[in-house]
């Protein structure tokens, strides 16, 4: 699936949030969003899940869905959301609920079965560690990593064409990130979906992203391609990393 | 910085919270209408006051006599209207628990702080001109002094007794049973014998104010004192509980609810509705609340005489089954506010949880009318009575409520012990006002017009049509919703945490 941003603003007040005039990430490419704080990551990410309006402009979705070509706005209609899988923050997560409850949950109201469910959670095994499945804990008791996981693997359980993921790095372990890099990788080979992510570490994201955008101030000041790494000489140079 | 900075410091950070509060900044009907009421109130007040100054007096040497002498129904009063307006301080300190303020200080600090607020003096607006027309021409200037400041001081003592009970009723619910039974006791005594035995006793105790008697000043700062005490260390516990988390965060089993399963999509809904009520304080506890109300008057209508004039039993009956929807569906969408940009990301789900909500809601109905069914085989009520406003609450009242649904903008906390109140918007308190005398009035008139057995059928009627048009309405507001999607969700993030 196509992700089309054309003229996209919006402001706090006097702040401009993100300032795109045209951007398209095309289908099954592994986007990476990095920027320093207040850059305007997060608020993109809302305005492609139409969390927020958008002052003007438009985020259009294009590609083939059921065996149908779409091409949609996603402040228009809902039904971008049947192929788009988000986490952002806690926001996302049903906190009373166990992990289990929320997989379930998710995949339920979705049109999963039980059996469907189970085997999408199998892949996830080694990813949750066993401290997030099989727990008898509610996710608002879980530790803020754990958090993070139960969001990441609900986005991910309905195989989304589109995966949406704001800091999947933040709060987890070293062997976690490392094995949501692979995932996520492995992920978009097989299924061919768009994925963006955002990050403020530009190791993990030079690592997996083959596209890189850099942005600042609300706009996308730089679109790297980084397909041996190559990005990350700039990246430094950028945030001044000595 | 001094201590006496740090208070000032507290003060400001405390009134900037209030102001500055997400939707009251934005709502400035609400700012108006408090203030509003405010002098409403007060004027009321003073009416009362100088109506009884000089009317009160009876077989009494001075109208203030008689006032002093059930000095305590004033106190009542006084403890009972605090639970709509009053917080714990417990509920403000744990703000600034983790910073490094010393506990004990920021404890008395809002416990004297709740002690010289404004919200003591408010009996001052009835007690002024009554005391201006009763006590001055008596006794004078000098004693309506002492007399205002014993009351003022008696309604101090009965803030710490309120904030005690708060805080044990934040432990359990039902320990808001001491202070109904002390008062009960108390306007027992008073009303069952033929002699009031406590009325002198209490006119020399107020007296004692106004001749400026050391004793009962001594008697009152004595009360206040131990008051003060016996707060503090309660309240300090239960910060020490709420910031420590001692609670065990495993669940002992987790309950599946498999029963729904068959219900498909529509069954996770419920089970959503179920777990919101059963896992989370703030919810459950309303819930409880609720229920504990239509056994309560259920009983009441049972036992007693007191409600069995037409109008009463009629709204005893409506308001049995209005109480769990106006308790839960006036913040209908505020609990979600917690995760409604999950809710938003897949499809459709708002009108699912809609459906949801209704189909509980409606289910919810079977507690008050099985507590009814006593009342209908003694007589007290018609079975279409019964019948009648279980599906008016069903068809017509709850597609009232939920249109709060579109509006509701403001997430409440879910399962936080010492939540801030909710001050409810003004078309929450609009739906809940009509909710609750508009069916009463349609059934009067309805049965005045057709007779005590068809009067019933138009709320029959009414309510089975918007029981089977449920989608239909229901589509209706979720479209509305989605079109105030971004309005809300900026509401509820802005006021997430706040």
């Amino acid at each position: 699936m196509d992700i089309r941003i054309e003229n996209l603003r919006k402001t706090f007040g006097e702040k401009v949030a993100v300032d795109v005039e045209q951007y398209e990430v095309k289908s099954g490419e592994l986007l990476g969003l990095v920027g320093n704080n207040g850059a305007g990551k997060s608020t993109l990410f809302r305005l492609i899940l139409d969390l927020i309006k958008a002052d003007t402009g438009s985020v259009h979705m294009t590609g083939v869905y059921d065996g149908q070509s779409t091409d949609i706005d996603v402040s228009q209609t809902e039904a971008w959301k049947d192929w788009t899988g988000a986490f952002i923050d806690e926001s996302f997560l049903i906190d009373y609920l166990t992990p289990d409850e929320y997989f379930h949950f998710v995949a339920r109201i979705s049109g999963l079965n039980e059996e469907q469910l189970q085997e999408e959670l199998k892949k996830y095994e080694h990813f949750m560690a066993g401290e997030v499945s099989g727990q008898k804990k509610l996710i608002r008791n879980l530790s803020a990593g754990n958090k993070q996981k139960t969001g990441i693997v609900a986005a991910m359980l309905l195989r989304p064409q589109v995966l949406i993921l704001d800091e999947p790095f933040n709060f987890l372990d070293p062997s976690s990130q490392s094995v949501i890099k692979h995932l996520l990788t492995k992920y978009n080979q097989e299924t061919g979906a768009t994925i963006l992510i955002s990050s403020h570490n530009l190791n993990h994201t030079v690592d997996i992203c083959p596209r890189i955008a850099l942005l600042e101030n609300g706009h996308i000041i730089r679109d790297i391609a980084n397909h041996n790494g190559e990005a990350q000489q700039e990246l430094e140079t950028y945030f001044d990393v000595q | 910085m001094t201590k006496y900075q740090l208070y000032r410091l507290l003060k400001r950070t405390e009134s900037l919270k209030d102001e500055r509060h997400p939707m009251f900044e934005r709502n400035k009907f609400m700012k108006f209408l408090a203030w509003f009421m405010i002098a409403y109130y007060a004027a009321i007040m003073i009416f009362l006051g100088v109506m009884l100054g000089m009317g009160l007096k009876g077989n009494y040497s001075a109208a203030y006599h008689r006032l002093d002498g059930g000095f305590f129904y004033l106190l009542i009063i006084d403890f009972w209207a605090r639970f709509a307006m009053q917080e714990t301080p417990a509920q403000k300190v744990r703000e600034y628990a983790l910073l490094p303020i010393r506990r004990s200080f920021l404890m008395k600090t809002y416990l004297v702080r709740a002690m010289m607020s404004w919200g003591n003096t408010f009996w001052a607006f009835f007690l002024v001109p009554f005391g201006l027309v009763s006590v001055v021409p008596v006794m004078g200037w000098w004693a309506l002094v002492g007399w205002l400041l014993g009351y003022w001081l008696l309604f101090v003592a009965n803030s710490l007794g309120y904030l005690f009970t708060r805080a044990l009723c934040m432990r359990h619910m039902l320990w808001f049973l001491a202070p109904l039974a002390l008062h009960a006791a108390l306007v027992c005594v008073c009303v069952v014998p033929d002699h009031n035995v406590l009325r002198v006793p209490f006119v020399l105790f107020m007296q004692g104010f106004a001749t400026w008697n050391p004793l009962s000043f001594i008697t009152v700062f004595a009360v206040i004192a131990f008051g003060f005490l016996a707060n503090y260390r309660l309240q300090m516990g239960m910060l020490h509980d709420e910031v420590g988390k001692k609670e065990d965060v495993n669940m002992k089993s987790v309950t599946q609810f498999t029963l729904l399963d068959r219900y498909g999509m529509m069954g996770e809904y419920l089970k959503l509705e179920l777990k919101l009520r059963m896992r989370n304080k703030q919810v459950r506890t309303q819930f409880f609340v609720g229920l504990g109300l239509i056994v309560f008057f259920s009983l009441m209508s049972y036992f007693t005489e007191a409600y069995d004039a037409g109008f009463m039993k009629s709204f005893i009956c409506l308001y049995n089954y209005m109480v769990l929807g106006m308790m839960t569906l006036t913040t209908i969408m505020c609990y979600e506010g917690n995760y409604f940009d999950g809710l938003m990301s897949r499809r459709d789900s708002i009108y699912d949880l809609l459906r949801a909500k209704f189909y509980f809601n409606s289910m919810l109905l079977i507690f008050p009318f099985v507590f009814l069914m006593p009342l209908m085989f003694i007589g007290k009520i018609s079975v279409w009575m019964n019948l009648g406003y279980m599906l008016f609450t069903i068809g017509v009242l709850y597609p009232c409520m939920f249109q709060l649904a579109v509006y509701n903008k403001n997430t409440l906390p879910l399962n936080v012990k010492l939540a801030n109140s909710n001050s409810g918007t003004m078309m929450q308190s609009i739906i809940s006002i009509v909710a609750l005398f508009l069916p009463v009035a349609i059934e009067r008139l309805s049965v005045l017009l057709l007779g005590p057995v068809w009067g019933y059928i138009p709320l029959i009627m009414l309510g089975l049509i918007g029981l089977a048009t449920h989608r239909v309405w229901l589509r209706n507001i979720y479209h509305r919703l989605m079109l105030r999607r971004y309005e809300n969700m900026e509401g509820f993030r802005a006021s997430r945490n706040s």
